[in-house]
């Protein structure tokens, strides 16, 4: 009989942390300031295989890895998407030599 | 609009593209015609429209470190970048920076970090603001008295002029500023505006920018262009520190360099055809407004403050774009713009 009731707080204490657990996040995310997420994994579960889905999983697999694509992206695009730009503005057909400094 | 909305696995949240096209188009035309990295504007924007702060701050890095690039790549082909000025800067900086940061690790230790910091950066940029404007009221007097064939009192040395007499080896010659200083004088403006930078949690573009003219005595033009050179390699080395920690939402960043290369690329252009006292009176104002964002973050009205900040990233946009556009009309007219060579 004693270890009957031992059991059945054993299993109440058991559904209790479970549910503080599973409501936990649910509960920072709706109370007082927003939540910030508890752990730095990007959720692909519902992404299309594609470059979201190949981002997030370098993320995922290693973050010094996902700083060095970081720097390599921006730097890459930036240096195209410069090139590009000049050359489309260079289209309006101003001039776009040296300019003087008048103050 | 739910067609522009986009999932963004790292930050965990649903984004309008439209939205981030928009920050990042407004952040390139004035970051390419201030030479700032724009952090100012892009931070407190995402913020509001749901991004993390850590995830808002690590974004803005990384898309300021490409969006450097294409302004860099256009003023040095304008002559508006010193390099070799810029590396003394970068030099004086990154120490600046270090000491800042431990600064600040002192002061939150003593708990003072917070609030002392923030009333720091509304005296900083108030009296930057002000001496900018200032400098702009006087210049425009003594022209007006000129162009009235008054007579003008003649100016006396100005900062800089003082600080290029100091005759300190090596002395260098800085061919795009048109200036010879001792290079201890870029090293420690670098030095100086690096510490104040990392005390107020900045990148630096607003203290570098009026540091470079009247401590160094830039044309405003090339220090535009020196400063963005310099916001490029510090934005870069940002990208990498903030993707390391994860904090990097790489898809969002992608998007806004998308239309900030395009802002920038119009924002230096625009340089052109307006004239450093012209540049300098914008600035000012925009000083002003992130101190009255910040003033009004400091009172608790933080959706206030970074409506302000939006709204008016957005007019000074507007601005310099309705500047480029006279400006071309002018050109194609034959009726050519003051700055060209």
């Amino acid at each position: 009989m004693r270890r009957g009731h031992f059991l059945t707080w054993a299993r109440a204490g058991v559904a209790a942390l479970l549910s503080w657990a599973l409501a936990a996040p649910a509960l920072a995310a709706g109370g007082g300031k927003g939540a910030s997420k508890l752990v730095n994994v990007a959720d692909t579960r519902g992404l299309e295989p594609g470059l979201s889905r190949w981002i997030a999983g370098v993320y995922n697999e290693s973050f010094w890895l996902f700083g060095l694509l970081t720097v390599a992206v921006m730097v890459g695009m930036g240096l195209i998407l410069g090139l590009a730009t000049d050359k489309a503005v260079g289209l309006l057909g101003i001039n776009l030599g040296k300019i003087s400094h008048h103050e | 609009m739910e067609l522009f909305e986009i999932y963004l696995p790292v930050a965990g949240i649903h984004f309008n593209v439209l939205v981030l096209l928009l920050i990042g188009f407004t952040v390139g035309v004035c970051g390419g015609f201030f030479g700032i990295g724009g952090a100012w504007i892009v931070t407190p924007a995402l913020n509001i429209f749901g991004f993390p702060m850590p995830y808002a701050i690590g974004t803005d890095l990384a898309h300021i470190g490409g969006k450097s690039i294409v302004s860099t790549i256009r003023h040095g082909k304008f002559g508006n970048v010193d390099v070799r000025l810029g590396v003394a800067m970068i030099l004086g900086t990154t120490i600046g920076m270090e000491l800042g940061a431990n600064l600040v690790i002192k002061l939150e230790q003593m708990g003072l970090a917070e609030g002392l910091i923030r009333k720091m950066y509304i005296v900083f940029l108030g009296a930057i603001g002000s001496y900018v404007l200032y400098d702009y009221l006087t210049h425009t007097r003594r022209q007006r008295r000129v162009e009235a064939g008054l007579e003008v009192a003649p100016g006396g040395e100005t900062v800089a002029q003082k600080l290029q007499r100091i005759k300190i080896p090596p002395m260098v010659h800085f061919q795009a500023s048109g200036i010879t200083c001792s290079m201890w004088l870029p090293v420690l403006v670098g030095l100086t505006t690096g510490i104040v930078a990392a005390v107020l949690g900045v990148g630096g573009g607003f203290i570098r920018m009026p540091a470079l003219i009247y401590l160094i005595g830039c044309p405003t033009a090339v220090a535009v262009g020196t400063d963005l050179f310099e916001v490029m390699i510090t934005g870069a080395y940002g990208a990498f520190t903030y993707g390391v920690k994860g904090r990097v939402e790489l898809i969002a960043a992608m998007w806004m360099l998308f239309a900030a290369a395009i802002g920038a690329q119009l924002g230096t252009v625009a340089i052109k055809y307006v004239r450093g006292y012209a540049i300098r009176l914008l600035f000012a104002i925009t000083i002003f407004v992130a101190c009255s964002s910040v003033v009004l973050k400091q009172l608790e009205f933080q959706l206030a403050s970074a409506i302000t900040i939006l709204v008016a990233g957005i007019g000074i946009s507007l601005v310099i774009i309705a500047w480029l556009v006279k400006g071309i009309v002018d050109e194609r007219g034959g009726r050519l713009p003051a700055n060209h060579a």
